[in-house]
């Protein structure tokens, strides 16, 4: 309680402060990224300091807050590591620790997607491992990172920052816990974007140098990256085309492009792909197309109008028509890899779906639906576009980029529940710069004094070093002694009518954060928990208690088949070796544990005995109810072996000739027969969770099981939880020879000879029972064979 | 030191004297009551021994002898007299060996001499790990774990035995199979053998009892037992344990459905155990690798607190565990002083649970940094590795580790040490220092970047600025005290206007008049700075002076007004009335010298 008070209290004091500052100063926060920065060094220099005490203030209570709020996690459960991928961060910078850094470059984990093994090295973003062995390594102070990531976020001023510190969409990343690298990514990329205005507002190598560490610092950590290399030129193309082409820009541009890619090449994930993958292609091209923009820029000095004229478009067409046709050679001759998968997933929905399903598979990687947008942001999503179109009033090279990233993250957020987190920040800068306005015009007593009308950046920067701001305390001062005598046109009770529901939204916004937090994304995935009647809670660590068992007690070398899902986690938390883990890179080798899966168990022991599996791990939800268990993930398990094997698995079978998915009697015999189903329901059938419903009731899908009598043949129970949440199975080692039905046949016709010990004194020869006789002479003919 | 040397030098000769030779012959066995207690994992057997010297000479010593299949497998022996009065303490042992006979021997000192022909009864006390051979070694969930144990009937010893007998007490009633030497009688969990007569030395008769034993086999296989003091008040314990069910296997598989829906399936296996803490235990956590275990609970009692630990899954036969479990404690209930001698008195080993058996031990003292002078005294001998050293927040040569091992313990294990060592008091200041000198050295820092100029090139237009700044900020601040003043006058006259104290107003306007000449010659100069750094907020200034006299100009008038209304020279409306003027025009020329400072 008392935490939600500190919230609401930084940011009302926030949004006041930032009301006064931004009228003082024309409003030079308003220049998105740039803003909270220059505001504050500004404050620093100023002789009084209230300022810069006042900001120091909120931006420590904002962190205070966003801090806290994300160790709601640890405090209702415990720290532990949330999701599924953490576990693979956790376990590859527990090597990085243990190994170091060129181990690490070089690790080979044959414990990953038994038996071809991953080359960790090389397939990783290694940023957020190496972050955290800075850190030296422990969960739980390591968590701070993400916390300070919220609070170092060079917002549209104090407000963004209180924002961005408890927004939910935020906050569903970098929750203490969940130890991902989007956590620090966010962080890299707003920093780099920061970096980025700064250099072009002022033009100088020193900060795009910084601009490319940072977009190295974020090349390590996420694949997101892409993002900032096709925004960043997207801003200068479209710089170019609004004519506000500046030396700045080349310079800021050039520079950026240059060292950002020869670092973003050292990092072995990328690798060549920069240069050789069509993501990447819009930066080259627009870096040749400043080159020649600039290039004609020079010539127009020396060249009459009319020569310029002919030449610009000789120029401009040659350019583009080479620069195009050069792509397309590359491509088709393979030098430049076309674009992937999940590149076309991001403009067509349904693609996917279609042809690449474990992509789709995935819920994080479906379209955005209007409640989770408004879930995560809440009332910013509705003053965001106010702050775009404050933004886009008074419209600078600076501000120009603001408008690009929000309206191309508002796209991409729409197309994936993921890219949320791409927005977040930028919503959180509009609607700052929102209702700093708002309360500028209500709060603010200083409205007659016009703004002087905001010019050039650098005009701009002029100005904020100027005099013009340090007198501000004391004007501040004397106004607030003659208040009642500045008003005008508005009346006071408008006034404070309008500054209320603005504080309350924001009180509301603040509540709603904090309900959030504390019940959406601060349960583990890993750990249940459900009520009692009394209210007390039970813990269901089922998930754990499985994987420990398994660590305990199985070989080291023990093989576990599972679907993609819990790969991470079985590595990290049981320490045994998976086939498939959630690094999706190979698809036939899910589509092959998803056969296993979905075939009769003879079929299946086939294809487990050809993998060397020795356990199998489902999750099974039918007791307690739990809706992503297996059997609600299986239809995915059947398309992507269907993509794979179609001759041996169609999807149609799955369903009743009406086309449901159904777990009863119902349902269709394939079905009721798969491995899957009957890993899930074995002995379930015999059952009874309470006396209303028949034995073998499934709570999760509300049915009746239809196969009751389940036996296996080459598979043993080898351990369920439990609430049955987890149940593994042994595969068993190959049978002796079944005995046969009939009579063997006898061959030797001879009269049973009687048996003689070899303990006998006289030894004789040994001989071989039914030996078969080889007839020598006699040659194959090698065109029969 | 040297006295215990010598005493033990003398014992190992009185040993080799006697021990081996023959002057134990005139000790005998007259009464033997043996209590084999089979009814956990764990082999208790216990003898009560008359002895009795037959021979002349008094004896100082006697051997107490152990099987030689059973020998490897002690973890405990103790011997005590039993008398009328209270139970004597333990005597002290000392292993020695016997010549043509096989298995362990203890030489054990009697606390006074046995003379000739008198009798003692004495009391030893031993207990086997690991001699319970589960049988079948693996078991399906449904079965029962039956238990073998091989023993001896008789009581084994260097000296011959008038009479003896031999209570076996099982875990339950269920016996397979039993030997029957002397045709025993059986009772429920009890089989009773003997009274066996004049049985000779070194008699063993191999007793076999197979039978029902679904008592957790649990084992500590390895267990390191951290104690880390501060002497900040607080010892932080912590145990990592390697638990194991020594039981028989399990066999095919496990199946949840008939452990929760049949009480008796898996009775072997252990679901969970109570773990005793010491009382004043605080903050503590049971939890493995992967986080903590939600599955246990915690029980304050008075002289005590209980854990229950559950593991996360239930042990079978042959599964195994891995937890740490660790707790504060007040260092003033373990740890005493005297000046600079520090003595710390702790148990080696804890409960873990009843009949805890325990390979193999680890103990790891961590002293505070600067601990010198180290010496434990143990109360049962253990083996020392070389002292390490460990490094925490803030160390900075590290502190000390003292690291002891022993394997095979039990309950009767858990015993005090004491370390003795010395430390100065002073060092407890040198973490804060640190922290101190840190922050200290971060502040100064700060302050030289932002006090001094490291640029390159000067930029004096900068620096004009900053200095035309920071004088405006003082402009204001003095017009804005100058204005005070005015408002302070005009209370001053409403005030004189009721009192009618000509001396008050005389002085307040003297104050003022003193007061306005400081602050306008302030502002004079400030402007002069102004004017010199050339600004031309200098004219700004100027033009707010000249306001200013105006203003002061009206106050005065309105001063003089006043005087005249209270001396009765003017009338009330007439006074009102050129006060309004006086005021409207005092305010406008405010209002002015505001947009003007605006504009500053």
């Amino acid at each position: 309680m008392a935490e939600q008070h500190t919230v609401t209290d930084s940011k009302h004091k926030a949004s006041s402060n930032t009301g006064g500052s931004l009228s003082g100063n024309s409003r030079p926060s308003a220049a998105g990224g740039g803003g909270g920065g220059g505001g504050l060094s500004g404050g620093l220099t100023q002789p009084a300091g209230w300022q810069s005490l006042l900001s120091f203030t909120i931006l420590f209570l904002a962190w205070l807050a966003g801090f806290s709020s994300r160790l709601f996690a640890v405090i209702r459960f415990e720290s532990i590591i949330h999701e599924f991928d953490p576990w693979f961060n956790y376990r590859s910078t527990h090597h990085l620790t243990t190994n170091g850094f060129y181990e690490f470059l070089n690790w080979f984990d044959e414990r990953a997607w038994y038996p071809l093994g991953r080359i960790v090295g090389g397939t990783v973003y290694p940023g957020l491992m190496v972050t955290a062995g800075l850190i030296h390594y422990r969960p739980d102070v390591h968590l701070h990172l993400p916390a300070d990531a919220g609070a170092l976020e060079p917002g549209a001023g104090l407000l963004a920052a209180c924002f961005i510190a408890i927004v939910p969409g935020y906050i569903s990343r970098s929750v203490a816990g969940s130890f991902d690298n989007e956590g620090i990514a966010i962080f890299a990329l707003q920093f780099t974007y920061y970096l980025w205005v700064k250099s072009v507002k002022t033009g100088s190598v020193f900060w795009t140098i910084g601009c490319c560490l940072s977009y190295f610092y974020m090349v390590s950590a996420w694949g997101g990256y892409v993002f900032i290399i096709n925004l960043i030129p997207l801003h200068v193309f479209v710089l170019l085309l609004m004519q506000r082409y500046s030396r700045r820009v080349y310079i800021a541009y050039s520079t950026f492009y240059i060292i950002g890619l020869v670092l973003s090449m050292q990092i072995p994930f990328v690798g060549f792909q920069p240069i050789r993958t069509s993501e990447h292609m819009a930066a080259a091209g627009v870096f040749a197309l400043l080159q020649a923009y600039a290039f004609l820029q020079y010539l127009k000095d020396r060249l009459t109008k009319q020569e310029f004229q002919t030449l610009f478009f000789l120029g401009v067409s040659m350019a583009a028509g080479v620069v195009f046709l050069t792509v397309i050679y590359l491509t088709y001759t393979g030098y430049i890899a076309p674009w992937s998968g999940r590149f076309y997933s991001l403009w067509d929905t349904g693609y996917a779906k279609i042809h690449i399903p474990i992509i789709a598979s995935v819920s994080e990687h479906q379209p955005t639906t209007w409640v989770s947008f408004f879930f995560d942001l809440h009332i910013l999503v509705c003053t965001f576009p106010a702050g775009l179109w404050f933004c886009i009033k008074n419209i600078n090279d600076e501000r120009v980029f603001v408008a690009l990233y929000a309206i191309s993250a508002v796209y991409f957020a729409g197309v994936m529940v993921r890219l949320m987190l791409t927005l977040t920040p930028v919503v959180c800068m509009l609607s700052a710069i929102a209702f700093s306005n708002v309360f500028q015009h209500y709060l603010g007593d200083d409205t007659k004094r016009e703004n002087p009308p905001a010019e050039d950046s650098s005009d701009e920067d002029d100005k904020r070093n100027s005099g013009n701001l340090y007198d501000k305390a004391g004007k501040v001062r004397k106004h607030v002694s003659e208040q009642e005598k500045a008003e005008e046109g508005l009346g006071p009770n408008i006034k404070s009518i309008v500054t209320m529901l603005m504080l309350m939204l924001l009180m509301m916004f603040a509540v709603h954060c904090t309900w959030v937090t504390s019940n959406a994304y601060s349960s583990p995935s890993v750990v249940l928990a459900s009520y009692n009647h009394d209210g007390t809670r039970n813990i269901l660590d089922d998930f754990r208690e499985a994987y420990y068992w398994l660590r305990q007690n199985t070989d080291e070398h023990a093989r576990v088949m599972s679907w993609w899902d819990y790969g991470y986690q079985i590595a990290g938390m049981a320490n045994r070796t998976t086939l498939v883990d959630n690094n999706t890179w190979n698809n036939s080798h899910i589509a092959l544990v998803g056969k296993a899966m979905s075939s009769n168990e003879s079929a299946a022991y086939q294809i487990m005995q050809s993998l060397d599996v020795d356990y199998v791990l489902i999750i099974f939800g039918g007791v307690i109810g739990y809706s992503g268990d297996d059997i609600n993930k299986f239809l995915w398990m059947v398309r992507i072996a269907e993509g794979e094997h179609p001759k041996d698995i169609r999807e149609s079978d799955y369903f009743t000739p009406q086309g449901e998915f159904r777990v009863d009697k119902a349902g269709s015999p394939t079905l009721l027969n798969c491995l899957m189903y009957k890993m899930s329901y074995y002995r379930f059938g015999e059952m009874q969770l309470d006396f209303r419903t028949p034995p073998g009731f499934d709570r999760t899908r509300n049915a009746e099981i239809g196969n009751k009598d389940i036996k296996f043949k080459h598979l043993e129970e080898a351990f369920t939880s439990e609430h049955w949440l987890v149940r593994i199975y042994k595969v068993k080692k190959l049978e002796n020879r079944e005995p046969l039905d009939h009579k063997p046949r006898i061959t030797s016709l001879s009269a049973k000879q009687k048996y003689t010990s070899k303990k006998t004194a006289k030894r004789k020869r040994g001989y071989i029972k039914n030996k078969l006789v080889l007839k020598k002479g006699k040659k194959l003919n090698k065109k029969s064979v | 030191m040297p006295r215990t040397a010598l005493y033990s030098l003398c014992l190992v000769l009185f040993a080799g004297l006697f021990c081996i030779g023959t002057a134990d012959v005139s000790l005998v066995n007259e009464e033997v009551k043996r209590t084999v207690d089979l009814s956990t994992h764990l082999a208790k057997i216990t003898a009560e021994v008359l002895l009795s010297n037959q021979g002349e000479s008094a004896v100082h010593s006697f051997v107490v002898a152990l099987e030689p299949d059973l020998a490897p497998h002690l973890a405990y022996i103790g011997v005590s007299v039993k008398g009328e009065e209270e139970e004597d303490s333990n005597l002290e042992l000392k292993e020695t060996t016997v010549k043509d006979h096989s298995g362990k021997f203890f030489q054990v000192q009697l606390p006074s001499a046995l003379a000739g022909g008198s009798k003692l009864r004495v009391q030893v006390e031993t207990v086997f790990s690991h001699v319970l051979r589960p049988f079948p070694t693996h078991i399906t969930q449904a079965e029962r774990q039956l238990v073998v144990f091989q023993g001896n009937h008789y009581w084994y010893s260097p000296y011959p035995t008038r009479s003896q007998t031999t209570r076996v007490r099982l875990a339950s009633k269920t016996v397979e199979s039993y030997t029957k030497l002397g045709n025993p009688s059986k009772s429920d969990e009890i089989i009773e053998y003997g009274p066996f007569r004049d049985i000779a030395p070194y008699t063993q008769d191999a007793m076999k009892i197979h039978y029902e034993n679904n008592t957790p086999f649990l084992t500590i296989s390895s267990i390191t037992r951290t104690i880390e003091v501060s002497h900040w008040g607080n010892i932080a314990v912590e145990e990592t344990i390697d638990l194991r069910h020594t039981g028989a296997f399990l066999k095919g598989p496990f199946s949840r459905y008939d452990y929760q829906r049949q009480s008796d399936s898996g009775i072997s296996s252990v679901k969970s155990f109570k773990t005793i803490l010491p009382a004043s235990a605080q903050d503590v956590y049971y939890r493995d690798e992967i986080g903590n275990i939600s599955t246990s609970h915690l029980l304050v009692l008075e002289d005590s607190v209980e854990v229950e630990v559950r593991p996360r899954f239930p042990l079978f036969g042959g599964w195994k565990t891995h937890y740490i479990i660790g707790y504060n404690l007040p260092s003033y209930e373990y740890l005493y002083t005297l000046g600079d001698q520090y003595a710390l008195k702790m148990r080696l080993v804890d409960h873990v649970y009843d009949d805890q058996v325990i390979d193999f031990l680890t103990v790891k003292l961590i002293l505070p940094e600067g601990a010198r002078n180290i010496h434990m005294d143990t109360p049962y001998p253990i083996d020392r590795s070389p002292d390490q050293l460990h490094y925490t927040y803030l160390d900075t040569f590290g502190r000390p580790v003292l690291v002891a091992t022993k394997s095979n313990l039990v309950e009767q294990h858990i015993q005090d040490v004491v370390v003795h060592y010395t430390f100065n008091k002073i060092l407890m200041l040198q973490e804060p220092l640190l922290v101190v000198g840190a922050f200290y050295i971060l502040f100064f820092t700060v302050i030289i970047y932002v006090r001094l100029d490291f640029s390159i090139t000067k930029d004096p237009a900068a620096e004009v600025r900053m200095k035309v700044a920071s004088i405006t900020e003082q402009v204001l601040t003095l017009v804005n005290k100058r204005l005070g003043l005015y408002r302070h006058l005009d209370e001053v006259v409403n005030r004189y206007k009721q009192s009618r104290d000509t001396g008050a107003l005389n002085s307040g306007r003297k104050t003022l008049e003193a007061e306005h000449r400081t602050l306008t010659n302030d502002i004079a100069s400030l402007q002069a700075r102004l004017k010199a750094e050339g600004s031309d907020l200098a004219d700004k200034v100027g033009e707010v002076q000249k306001l200013d006299g105006q203003v002061k100009e009206l106050v005065c008038r309105s001063c003089q007004e006043a005087e005249r209304l209270v001396a009765g020279k003017v009338k009330k409306e007439a006074y009102i009335e050129s006060e309004k003027t006086l005021a409207n025009r005092r305010q406008e020329l405010i209002s002015r010298i505001d947009s003007l400072l605006d504009a500053l």
